[in-house]
């Protein structure tokens, strides 16, 4: 269901995941964009001569698949903090699951905090944090 | 730069270089690569993929991507101990657009220690604020830790 006002947000409610598109050629546009376009993020081979296990998602690029799919859940929704650790690697072409879980919810200030995970296939958490985001009351 | 070989005086470091601007620079974001960065990332809206949208703005964590050109002040001690990315934290405050100038000043926010069972951490935590005219946009936290050596 798609979140229009606050009244529609659920205490504990899990916001759809989706499977964002870790592939190099998605990762190397959003390098380019970002001015983050260096080896260890865009060519495997680079990578594990770095000793890494492959081209990595970067950590802020992961901030934006969790800030996508807010906006996915709530499109209304304004996103005002987003606080992350990357607690182990994301490796370009594997598969994760971007995951969130409404965690508070202040009508007063019309507030919801979001509890969030990048999960790998393994449900290994990758990366985790917070989300704080402001969704408009009923009118 | 120094290089510090014993504990770490976070209370000195604290008084030194807490809340000094260290970095200062300008930047104008670019609608296309902001569409990319925004698709890539799997964001549908218009206002963050269209550049035609009416709304167009960048992500709301495109923050965290701005990188200052000094990472440290000027005399901040290297330390011989484990460092390790330990996070980053984006606050965007109000949208930021294209073809807009952003000034992006770097200041160390907070240094803070935690103790565990292998020892004491100590986190240096540098904020990225942005404006425009003196507006403030949103800020960005990057934090660092390392892991101090055990004396002997």
């Amino acid at each position: 269901m798609s979140i229009n006002t606050l009244d529609d947000v659920e205490f504990g409610e899990n916001l759809p995941a989706f499977q964002p598109d870790t592939s190099l050629a998605n990762v190397k546009r959003f390098a380019v964009a970002a001015g983050w376009n260096t080896p260890r993020f865009t060519d495997h081979e680079a990578a594990r001569r770095e000793g890494l296990p492959g081209a990595l998602v970067p950590g802020i690029m992961s901030q934006g698949f969790l800030s996508a799919m807010i906006h996915r859940w709530a499109p209304s929704a304004e996103v005002r903090l987003v606080d992350t650790i990357f607690r182990a690697p994301c490796v370009v072409d594997e598969t994760y699951h971007i995951n969130g879980v409404v965690t508070d919810i202040d009508e007063e200030a019309g507030e919801v905090e979001i509890d969030l995970t990048v999960t790998n296939d393994a449900q290994e958490t990758r990366v985790f944090g917070t989300a704080k985001v402001l969704i408009q009351g009923t009118d | 730069m120094s290089d510090e070989t014993g504990p770490i005086d976070v209370e000195a470091l604290r008084d030194k270089f807490l809340n000094v601007v260290f970095d200062e620079y300008e930047l104008t974001l670019d609608a296309e690569k902001l569409a990319d960065y925004a698709t890539a990332c799997g964001e549908t809206a218009a206002k963050f993929t269209d550049p035609q949208d009416p709304d167009f703005q960048a992500p709301p964590t495109i923050g965290s991507s701005f990188q200052p050109k000094v990472r440290y002040p000027e005399g901040f001690p290297t330390f011989r101990g484990l460092g390790m990315d330990a996070g980053k934290a984006v606050a965007p405050d109000k949208p930021m657009r294209p073809g807009v100038p952003i000034t992006v000043r770097t200041h160390m926010h907070d240094i803070y220690t935690k103790t565990g069972r292998s020892g004491r951490m100590v986190f240096f935590v540098n904020r990225m604020e942005f404006s425009n005219s003196g507006e403030i946009l949103g800020t960005a936290d990057t934090s660092v830790v390392i892991r101090e050596k055990p004396q002997t």
